[in-house]
């Protein structure tokens, strides 16, 4: 919504440091007790801030860092209340970088990733900035395994610096798609129009805040394709923008980050004590590395996998077909969360 | 000799010695005298038992040794003869000579070769690095990816016992239909006997493209899905609705304004058409044919419009590279639109692509290559038992597993045609003036190709 200049100004004056920063603490939890919020960043004008313990975490919503296990379950969950979202309002999305591998290789997140890259185009972040700016957004997960019962709101924040579409060292990201439980995030950039390489005469030019450069045909027309079990878009020449960011080997590597590649399941699973022949070590199994022999991925059954329901599934998204459903991972009982 | 010796030391210290009695053994037997005035017998020993004896350097009765330098029959002289020899010499010469030229030989000539030889084969063995291109699920196709030609329309096949029947295989048409149909013309093309098959890139850039359309379905043409079509599919998701209008250049890119124009004017016919298109067209190995060469093709014949990666199989292939790829990466085999990529390890697909079909042809084995799935790896575990492992050494006319395929394509205008044993790439480049080549293929498996001449349309 269009806020007028009086409110911003008086926003602006009575901000903590006095500076333009995301929405304050106490205005977007019910129950505050402190906020883990950076905001001693001495760059003026950054808009979006990260926590104090971990680099992708919202620092107004998330307290600590999550493990290995919880974090592939909120990220999963965060991409698809993201997706049917975006199919809501009819915002023209597409997944990008470490995203779109993930994508490439299995139609699920990398279990090593810790964020999601989403892309926009622009005509969709003036929509989303006009119409949908800090919107919350509650989900029923049906997940009884989560401390949260699977009731999870999803905040939608827009950078106020979208519409200025030159190079920016500190507002890179134009919106984030925030879990307001745990302060997982997805970075929304937008893809805009190249003006000054289009004055020097290149067809089709794009650009993003975050440097990177593209052509309009590499990414148009949009292929229509599935990720975690829900319809997305991917960019039209996807393997030559993956290539081109991450070289050949990210499209040929099976071990990467203390996983191996599962080309039976088609999906990625950390590597166990028993692909290394360090069962008899000594060691705490936190991460993925050296899990315990007993935790054999590939037989696939293990109680959380609930044969009548998927999961971390939206309730209201029950009648739309999703193709490849994605079991939970199974849980670990030994671990101790890291704090 | 001894015994001279002998008289001439008693003669000289005759008079020198003097009788002590403590025993045998000690020096002190020099100064014995007997009463009766005779010599000892032990002083003419001259062996040297006092521990001082002096052997005249002129001594008759010593033998030489192997290396003494003295003796001519000894070892350092002849050696030394030998080399100063004629003959000696002028072999050593020889050797050297000989030396030179396999060093040579070995750093022009079989090293490059061996090398270029195991740079073919590293990309494909398992052994090596951390996996392979191919393992991965890879992006998805909208429509048939694989699909075999109706038996019916196989030359010599079931339908055709007299062996009349032809295939015609056109390179990238880029919609110039008047080449077409001069082509056409050219070959005698009859549709009641002859089937036609374009390797993609029917539509976009030239003048006709809906004509081209139009022409390939009245005379029942098909065609594989190239990287134009993709594109048209793909855009006419969101097209075609009546009230969108064609976006301009100026908010698009030149080549997705023209498509957007070119799907305003096709009807539903002609996207069915495109719809229509596999990815890969299989053809088997015609029943006639019985001497395979470059210019026969007895073999399975598959039909794709940019390139396939040898090894892998045709499920595991990445519908855009399939659609796309001019070479690949000669270690990690991923493929790459570019003909060559920044990392400089590309080679030209389809050189790999003839190693590997030539390698599968002559018998050789592919143990330790890489295994895609499961059921592979099983079959590969099978055949460890040692009868199979002798078997293996010996090439055998056909390996059990894999049988060469040859590839038709098109996509790359700047190769040009490319006709190879085992693949045939009809591209020549006639929407910017080429010409347009037909490939066409009887019941006895001969291969005859046929070209016109095109105007320049870019």
């Amino acid at each position: 919504m269009r806020l007028p200049f009086s409110i911003l100004l008086a926003c602006f004056l009575f901000s903590p440091n006095g500076i333009l920063a995301d929405a304050p603490y106490d205005q977007v939890q019910d129950n505050p007790t402190w906020s883990n919020q950076n905001l001693d960043d001495v760059r003026a004008d950054k808009y979006f801030h990260e926590s104090t313990f971990a680099e992708h975490y919202d620092g107004r919503f998330g307290d600590r860092k999550l493990n290995y296990d919880e974090r592939r379950g909120h990220l999963t969950a965060l991409m698809q209340t993201y997706i049917s979202t975006m199919n809501d309002i009819g915002a023209e999305t597409w997944i990008m970088h470490g995203s779109l591998l993930g994508w490439y290789w299995s139609r699920k997140i990398l279990p090593w990733d810790s964020d999601i890259d989403a892309m926009v185009s622009e005509q969709s972040i003036h929509h989303l900035a006009a119409y949908h700016n800090m919107t919350v957004h509650t989900f029923d997960l049906h997940n009884d395994d989560a401390e949260d019962n699977g009731h999870r709101s999803y905040l939608l924040e827009v950078n106020p610096h979208y519409a200025n579409g030159s190079l920016d060292e500190v507002n890179k990201i134009d919106a984030r798609w925030i879990d307001t439980t745990t302060g997982l995030f997805i970075d929304i950039t937008t893809l805009r129009r190249n003006a000054t390489a289009e004055a020097r005469g290149i067809d089709g030019p794009m650009m993003v805040k975050d440097r990177h450069h593209y052509n309009y045909d590499d990414i148009f027309p949009l292929r229509h394709t599935t990720f975690e079990g829900y319809p997305i878009k991917v960019p039209f020449m996807y393997a030559d923008i993956l290539i081109e960011e991450y070289g050949e080997k990210a499209l040929s590597d099976v071990y990467c980050e203390n996983h191996i590649f599962d080309a039976e399941l088609r999906e990625w699973r950390p590597l166990s004590c028993k692909d290394r022949g360090t069962c008899g070590y000594f060691r705490n199994p936190v991460d993925g590395i050296n899990l315990p022999a007993s935790l054999d991925h590939s037989v696939g059954g293990s109680k959380t996998n609930a044969p009548h329901q998927i999961a971390g599934v939206p309730s209201a998204l029950h009648n739309l077909p999703h193709v490849g459903e994605s079991p939970r991972p199974p849980r670990l009982s030994q671990q101790r969360p890291s704090r | 000799m001894t015994q001279k010796l002998g008289q001439e030391q008693v003669e000289e210290k005759e008079t020198q010695y003097e009788y002590t009695p403590q025993g045998p053994g000690l020096d002190t037997r020099q100064h014995m005298t007997t009463s009766y005035g005779h010599k000892p017998l032990i002083d003419q020993v001259t062996n040297g038992w006092r521990g001082d004896v002096k052997i005249p350097e002129d001594s008759g009765d010593y033998e030489p040794g192997f290396c003494d330098i003295e003796d001519e029959g000894s070892c350092p002289n002849v050696s030394r003869d030998i080399v100063r020899s004629r003959r000696f010499r002028r072999m050593l010469a020889l050797v050297v000579v000989a030396a030179i030229l396999a060093y040579y030989a070995w750093q022009a000539y079989l090293r490059p070769r061996l090398l270029e030889d195991w740079e073919f084969k590293e990309g494909f063995m398992s052994g090596r690095g951390n996996g392979t291109y191919g393992m991965a699920r890879s992006g998805d196709f909208d429509g048939t990816a694989i699909k075999d030609i109706d038996a019916a329309l196989v030359p010599g096949g079931k339908a055709d016992h007299d062996g009349k029947r032809r295939l015609v295989f056109i390179g990238d048409i880029h919609g110039c239909k008047k080449e077409l149909l001069h082509l056409l013309d050219k070959i005698d093309f009859d549709s009641a006997k002859d089937h036609l098959i374009a390797t993609g890139d029917v539509v976009s850039k030239g003048p006709d493209s809906a004509g081209v359309l139009d022409e390939l379905i009245r005379i029942g043409a098909e065609s594989v899905r190239g990287n134009h079509e993709d594109r048209l599919v793909e855009a006419a998701k969101t097209m075609l609705d009546d009230d969108v209008d064609v976006p301009s250049a100026a908010i698009t890119s030149k080549g997705s304004s023209k498509d957007a124009a070119l799907l305003k004017h096709m009807k539903p016919r002609h996207l069915r058409f495109l719809h229509d298109m596999p990815l890969m067209l299989r053809i088997p190995a015609l029943p006639l044919a019985k001497h395979p060469g470059k210019h026969h093709i007895a073999e399975e014949i598959t039909v794709i419009h940019a390139g396939l990666v040898p090894h892998v199989p045709l499920e595991k292939q990445d519908p855009y590279f399939v659609m796309n790829m001019r070479s690949i990466d000669h270690k990690t085999h991923v493929p790459s639109a570019l003909h060559e990529t920044k990392k400089g390890n590309s080679k030209p697909w389809f050189n790999i692509w003839n190693w590997y079909q030539d390698r599968i042809d002559r018998g050789r084995s592919v143990d330790g290559f890489h295994v895609y799935s499961y059921a592979e790896w099983l079959g590969k575990q099978a055949s460890h038992g040692w009868f199979e492992k002798v078997r293996h050494v010996l090439p055998s006319k056909h390996n059990d597993k894999v049988t060469p395929q040859v590839a038709v394509y098109g996509h790359d205008s700047k190769m040009g045609l490319q006709l190879h044993r085992w693949s045939k790439g009809l591209d020549s480049a006639c929407v910017s003036g080429g010409h347009l080549t037909a490939m066409v293929l009887d019941a006895k498996g001969k291969t005859e190709i046929t070209s016109v001449k095109c105007k320049n349309y870019k």
